[in-house]
């Protein structure tokens, strides 16, 4: 999938804008608070139907404007694509691929794919498991849309379990076994499905993660991924039966794919707690290159892959490095300040208080000459 | 404070407690309720109190009917061997339309969902067990729907059937006849793949 042109109307804070993006790295320069990361969640809402950033859809509207739109052309498997979505303040959004209604948002899984990275990922390293499993679900749907069905039948029958656990009063009585029982079945096949499809995933990322950060960080890391829950070994249905006195007590379910960690390590020990901050944030971003060549790889095309502020994460070294190893395939990335030395953007835009121009900022306001891009150097 | 005088409050609030119906529709319901000529009106009125009156639950299967039976368990040609359980009269009629099932019917009246407080007791199974005996049910039939309640209600019902000695089968989940493979949603046709079956050559 490649976008090649992209047009807002009345979204955030672009009254009105269009866009050309190159078939390979295209870089967004601007000040804060200009509209950069805008842009990039514009390309993002019309992938996930959501903000990347966790805000309602009204948000995304400019403010005063009944709705917003926001519309890519671009190609896949060599067929020109449309995606047009409106979002509106009142009423329902709607989402239209090449000139066509969507009945249903799944239909919209896989028509246009994105990797995004923020600054916000390095809670996935530093957070709570939650996060942790969200990236992990993330990447799993986004390589294989369809296993978006069993994450969201777990979340059901933990709702329903859940709502019996608590109606119970913590006491086990016959009638509650019997249905317990059942429920406890149904979330032991659906539990073991996404746990397997997780690990599944997890083997090949892995690999990635540890390669993607040794790129970064440009020496030799030792870095493992690990999602080994310890119910896995017994199997869910076993670990519920051991825990269900427990979880009467509490009226929630202790055990399950919903209370997975995804184990992250630097040298052996612990990236949440052990990594310097350095070190959390290069492994954020193997963490989102990883997940982008694992989905690619399953895929068979690359996601747009798109980088929010991600040189002010890095050292110069680092940075460098990930300039020299940006992954192959179509890229947006924004960046406040200079560039790193060695960047070959194809196409650069400055943003300006919702405005679009081409070519980097000409008054040297924040980006110094010996940094200034170059169109003619990565081609048309 | 109700913005409406207290009669249209009232009309808006029974209507909004339908099923399917949220607060603007109820008000525009009311609305045009209002509008009505009287006896169109009134009409209605008599349909809802004559229904309520006159309609019960059939009391062997809980499918609605007048009277104390209804006409599928009141009709002697239908196959007392087979059962169907269904979780709502209306499913009954989705598969009596079928014309192809020719046994009795047992309406659970819903499915097991601890979110709504409804658990096995509230449904309408303990009188599904006295029927078996003396109805002589060789199999059961469980045609709830294929979402997580329906499963889950689906899978209580075996484990409990099972033990005494009937067949319990449930409902085949698959592809709609007719339609076409491509335009099939994958968790469909995942599982119609799981439930393929050996073509007969002979």
């Amino acid at each position: 999938m490649r976008l090649q042109r992209l047009w807002l109307t009345d979204f955030r804070n672009f009254a009105s804008a269009e866009l050309e993006l190159d078939e390979g790295l295209t870089v967004v320069i601007g000040r804060n608070g200009q509209g950069k990361t805008n842009l990039l969640e514009a390309v993002a809402y019309l992938a996930e139907l959501g903000s990347f950033r966790g805000v309602s859809t009204d948000d995304l509207v400019r403010a005063g404007m009944p709705s917003a739109v926001v519309r890519a052309e671009g190609e896949r498997d060599g067929r020109s694509l449309l995606v047009e979505a409106e979002i509106n303040r009142v009423g329902r959004n709607r989402v239209m691929v090449n000139r066509q209604r969507l009945q249903r948002s799944r239909d919209l899984l896989g028509a246009m794919r994105v990797s995004v990275f923020a600054p916000d990922d390095l809670a996935v390293v530093k957070g709570g498991p939650g996060l942790r499993r969200d990236y992990l679900d993330a990447t799993l749907v986004s390589a294989r849309p369809r296993l978006d069905e069993l994450r969201l039948a777990l979340e059901k029958i933990l709702r329903q379990r859940n709502a019996l656990l608590r109606q119970s009063g913590g006491r086990l009585s016959d009638d509650v076994a019997v249905t317990l029982d059942v429920w406890d079945a149904r979330l032991a096949e659906t539990g073991e499905k996404l746990a397997a499809a997780r690990a599944a995933l997890v083997e090949r990322l892995a690999p990635a993660v540890a390669a993607a950060y040794e790129r970064l960080a440009e020496v030799p890391s030792e870095v493992s991924v690990r999602y080994e829950p310890w119910w896995r070994q017994e199997g869910l249905a076993a670990a519920l039966v051991v825990g269900r006195d427990e979880d009467l007590r509490r009226g929630v379910t202790g055990v399950g794919p919903h209370r997975d960690d995804l184990e992250l390590a630097i040298g052996g020990m612990p990236a949440r707690s052990q990594a310097s901050q350095g070190e959390q944030r290069t492994l954020a971003l193997a963490l989102r290159l990883a997940a982008h060549e694992v989905v690619t790889d399953e895929a068979g095309s690359a996601p747009v892959l798109l980088l929010d502020d991600v040189f002010s994460e890095l050292d110069p070294a680092r940075q460098a490095a990930l300039v020299r190893w940006l992954p192959e395939g179509q890229t947006l990335l924004t960046t406040a300040g200079d560039l790193p030395a060695g960047i070959a953007p194809g196409r650069v835009l400055t943003v300006e208080a919702g405005t679009l121009r081409p070519g980097g900022p000409g008054g040297g306001d924040g980006v110094d000459g010996g940094a200034e891009p170059a169109d003619a150097d990565g081609g048309p | 404070m109700s913005p409406y005088a207290g009669p249209v409050q009232d009309l808006i609030d029974e209507l909004g407690r339908l099923p399917g119906i949220g607060p603007k529709s109820a008000q525009r319901i009311a609305f045009h309720l209002l509008k009505l000529p009287t006896p169109d009106a009134q009409r209605l009125a008599t349909a809802i109190t004559e229904a309520k009156a006159r309609v019960a639950f059939c009391q062997r299967c809980f499918n609605v009917c007048e009277g104390e039976l209804c006409d599928i368990c009141a009709d002697p040609r239908r196959d007392g061997n087979l059962l169907c359980v269904v979780e709502e009269a209306r499913d009954l009629v989705a598969v009596e339309k079928t014309g192809e099932f020719k046994g009795r019917y047992h309406v659970l009246q819903g499915a097991i969902s601890p979110i709504e407080g409804i658990g096995p007791e509230q449904l309408r199974i303990k009188e599904l067990l006295v029927r078996l005996d003396p109805e002589g049910v060789q199999e059961v039939i469980v045609c709830t729907n294929p979402n997580i309640e329906g499963e889950a209600t689906a899978m209580y019902l075996a484990r409990l059937l099972d033990p005494l000695g009937c067949r319990v089968t449930r409902l085949a989940s698959g592809l709609p006849v007719g339609g076409d493979l491509e335009y099939a949603d994958e968790l469909t046709l995942g599982r119609a793949i799981e439930g393929r079956r050996t073509l007969d050559a002979s």
